[in-house]
């Protein structure tokens, strides 16, 4: 646990000093955010679709942001030492813990321009939404770390990305819509508890089952 | 030997079990059908669309098995199996795919609409494209061994969600969903007695004709590499 | 005859059906032979 917060210190660190995901990131949202801004003109767009737009905006940017998380250990070489000093667990725990530190604040960037640009992104039931925003970013966080080192050691790391983490997140990302609809329709917590539990156990599953597959890409 | 001699049989019967017995209002003799409302003469699908969909999922199911098993053992051979059932299972995906968007132009009047088992057919083929673009993307026998079977159990783990849960608690079409009130939960209630008896004799033979062909699919890859490894 | 079947089409697909399971039955079980000499030839080869 204390090398996982080792490993999260100094992705931190190193994340002060390039600001790559700073810059790059928060242009990425920015960009993305005013292209849909600019295709819908003067149209006006229904609630549900905002919700879903949120999310197409939220995939697309873990896409680009989370991949990260190990190549830059490739890139910089630092695999091999990264292997002899900590064990696998703490290991993907540190990068677990930097990818959700990285999804939340990228996520309340995108969902404060939302709540800035588009007015039907209005929730009747904000705390179900809160609810599902937060386990929904584990999710991804768990998911897109372990898709994350399988790309590390892959060949073409840039495009095979999304083409592996799709599948996986799309259970995560089709409930989220739903929910995001219900906190639109203001239904309480009671009412829409089935897909909690359904993301949930979604996140239980995935960091289970990362955890115990990580050693086996981690030490080849 | 024996076993193909029963395939042959099986798979004869439920061909001509299920297009030719008549489906009609009144089941009176042993070979009527019922008519279930909603489905009509289109219910007869049922004996061989659904047993392409659950091939899809036992091959896959098969491929996360022996990638589990790989990753215990090292054995590359258990990885060439893996592999071979998703090959085998990506076909059968394809084939309940086309069969069911044929199926569903005729019986809700549009090749695809999102129902919730289209989304998730359209998942697991995209978990099978997945696998087999990281394949392909990864040199070095071992290293890509590893690395698909890591995927695909991740993969499988997240079908539960797809198969199970999604199409149950969403609204659809589809017989057997959340909403479902015509054509009812159609194995358990609508289906008579002889009409089940032909729904899982046709699983049956599916299922061993799925295991010949992923039987002489591993064996043939198994032995091109050892010819290979003999050549180099 | 004709009459009879241009009435009951359904078995005209009954037999393409099973014209097309013979096919593949047959396909695969001559593979599978194939697949078994080819084996036992290897197995020389080795040893």
């Amino acid at each position: 646990m204390k090398a996982a917060f080792a490993l999260l210190k100094k992705d931190l660190a190193s994340e002060v000093r390039t600001r790559y995901a700073i810059n790059s990131l928060g242009m990425f949202i920015v960009v993305v955010v005013s292209v849909i801004l600019f295709s819908i003109g003067d149209e006006k767009i229904t609630d549900y679709l905002t919700g879903g737009l949120f999310w197409v905006v939220v995939f697309f940017t873990s896409m680009s942001g989370l991949s990260r998380a190990f190549v830059s250990e490739e890139e910089r070489g630092t695999t091999l030492t990264l292997q002899l000093i900590a064990r696998p667990e703490s290991i993907y725990s540190g990068k677990f813990f930097f990818n959700v530190a990285l999804i939340f604040s990228m996520n309340l960037i995108i969902a404060l321009l939302f709540s800035f640009f588009f007015e039907m992104f209005i929730f009747k039931n904000i705390l179900l939404f809160v609810c599902a925003f937060i386990i929904g970013n584990i999710g991804v966080a768990a998911s897109s770390t372990i898709i994350a080192a399988i790309i590390s050691k892959a060949g073409s790391k840039g495009t095979l990305y999304p083409v592996l983490a799709f599948p996986i997140l799309l259970p995560l990302i089709l409930t989220l819509i739903e929910l995001t609809k219900q906190s639109m329709d203001g239904n309480s917590i009671s009412e829409s508890s089935v897909e909690l539990a359904v993301l949930f156990c979604y996140d239980v599953v995935m960091v289970a089952s990362a955890y115990l597959l990580f050693d086996f890409i981690w030490k080849d | 030997m024996a076993w193909k001699v029963f395939l042959f049989v099986l798979m004869t019967l439920v061909c001509i079990a299920g297009i030719t017995f008549p489906i009609v209002r009144e089941p009176v003799t042993w070979y009527d059908f019922p008519l279930i409302p909603g489905l009509e003469e289109n219910a007869k699908i049922i004996f061989f669309h659904v047993p392409t969909a659950w091939l899809a999922t036992i091959a896959f199911l098969m491929a996360t098995l022996y990638s589990i098993k790989y990753l215990r053992k090292k054995d590359l051979d258990d990885d060439v199996k893996a592999y071979t059932a998703a090959q085998i299972g990506m076909i059968f995906c394809v084939l309940a795919t086309v069969t069911g968007s044929v199926w569903a132009k005729f019986a809700w009047g549009s090749f695809w609409n999102w129902d919730p088992r289209e989304t998730s057919i359209f998942a697991l083929l995209l978990i099978y494209g997945a696998l087999f673009a990281l394949r392909s993307a990864v040199d070095g026998d071992e290293k890509r061994a590893t690395l698909s079977s890591v995927y695909s159990i991740i993969a499988f783990v997240t079908v539960p969600f797809f198969i199970f849960i999604m199409p149950r608690i969403m609204k659809g079409l589809h017989p057997g969903s959340a909403d479902d009130t015509n054509a009812g939960p159609v194995v358990d209630f609508k289906m008579n007695q002889n009409m089940q008896v032909v729904f899982y004799l046709s699983l049956i033979a599916f299922t061993i004709l799925y295991f010949w062909m992923w039987n002489v699919g591993y064996r043939s890859q198994i032995i091109k590499d050892k010819l290979q490894k003999q050549i180099n | 005859m004709e009459q009879f079947f241009s009435q009951n089409a359904i078995y005209i697909v009954l037999i393409i059906v099973l014209l097309v399971w013979f096919g593949i039955f047959g396909f695969l079980f001559s593979l599978d032979k194939r697949l078994k000499a080819i084996e036992n030839d290897t197995k020389g080869v080795k040893k």
